[in-house]
């Protein structure tokens, strides 16, 4: 019978004898970053963005929540420094994870384009989140 | 049997400007890219407060300033439509059953919403000493 080039799922041809398949690991781990990350950014951005770039030029706010003096001073404490960490971290896997899938929509499909996509958005938010971290151990732990 | 010309399944280009639930689809996705953005422009942020007062407000008052500022208004409102709409997909795509049925998205929704409202009030007075 000729193969179909259609699309078809779930009519592939099955073999018994045909060797496993190797475990997937990474892909499971990027998709539970992408969604733990979503759900970071959807309740924790939309405040946060709002009163560091809008409710003080808007005349919202008594004082300017994101002015040098005001932030630094909140800087100083733990929690701030691992909000924005795990705001950041979860932004940067989100986004790139979400940029992949759309740009593989756009036609950037096969092995050497998604590894591609793969190396070089992973590696945004890899490196951002690191960066992050570092941030927000500077001046705690290290000087 | 005859069998007709089989063709790879493809979407056709512009499918998301068909009608407003592709294009509400696409610009959610859109918001999750733009959150990377801020990713990005938060973490500038914080290099740039080692570096002193006049770096640090620099660089917001670059964010302050038209155009700039108009620009951000458009990426808050894409940050802003990727959480109500996830919000509004939570019910749907995770159908939560504490009953014989299934909770309706809408109340989901409003749980969601009413938990998103404490959440911001949490981060106001931990993360930013409140008003």
């Amino acid at each position: 019978m000729r193969e179909s080039v259609a699309w078809n799922p779930g009519r592939e041809t099955v073999r018994a004898d045909a060797d496993e398949p190797d475990e997937v690991v990474l892909e499971p781990l990027l998709w539970s970053l992408f969604s733990l990350g979503g759900f970071i950014t959807a309740f924790l951005f939309p405040v946060t963005l709002f009163l560091l770039f809008f409710a003080a030029p808007l005349g919202l706010w008594p004082s300017d929540p994101a002015a040098y003096s005001t932030f630094l001073a909140r800087w100083g404490d733990p929690i701030v420094r691992l909000f924005f960490f795990v705001l950041i971290g979860g932004s940067l896997f989100h986004g790139t994870h979400r940029l992949k899938y759309i740009l593989m929509d756009a036609g950037f499909k096969g092995p050497g384009p998604e590894t591609f996509l793969d190396l070089i958005l992973n590696g945004v938010a890899i490196l951002g989140s690191l960066g992050a971290l570092y941030y927000a151990l500077r001046g705690w732990l290290f000087f | 049997m005859m069998r007709g010309r089989e063709y790879p399944w493809k979407r056709r280009p512009g499918w998301w400007l068909r009608n407003r639930r592709y294009l509400a689809f696409q610009l959610r996705e859109l918001g999750g890219v733009v959150c990377a953005v801020y990713g990005l422009i938060l973490l500038d942020l914080l290099a740039q407060l080692p570096a002193g007062a006049s770096a640090y407000t620099a660089f917001l008052n670059l964010w302050r300033t038209p155009p700039m500022w108009y620009l951000n208004l458009v990426l808050f409102a894409l940050v802003l439509w990727h959480a109500i709409s996830w919000f509004m997909l939570i019910g749907k795509a995770q159908p939560i059953q504490f009953t014989r049925r299934p909770l309706p998205w809408k109340v989901v929704f409003g749980v969601n919403v009413l938990l998103w409202l404490g959440v911001s009030g949490a981060v106001v007075y931990l993360i930013f000493g409140g008003i």
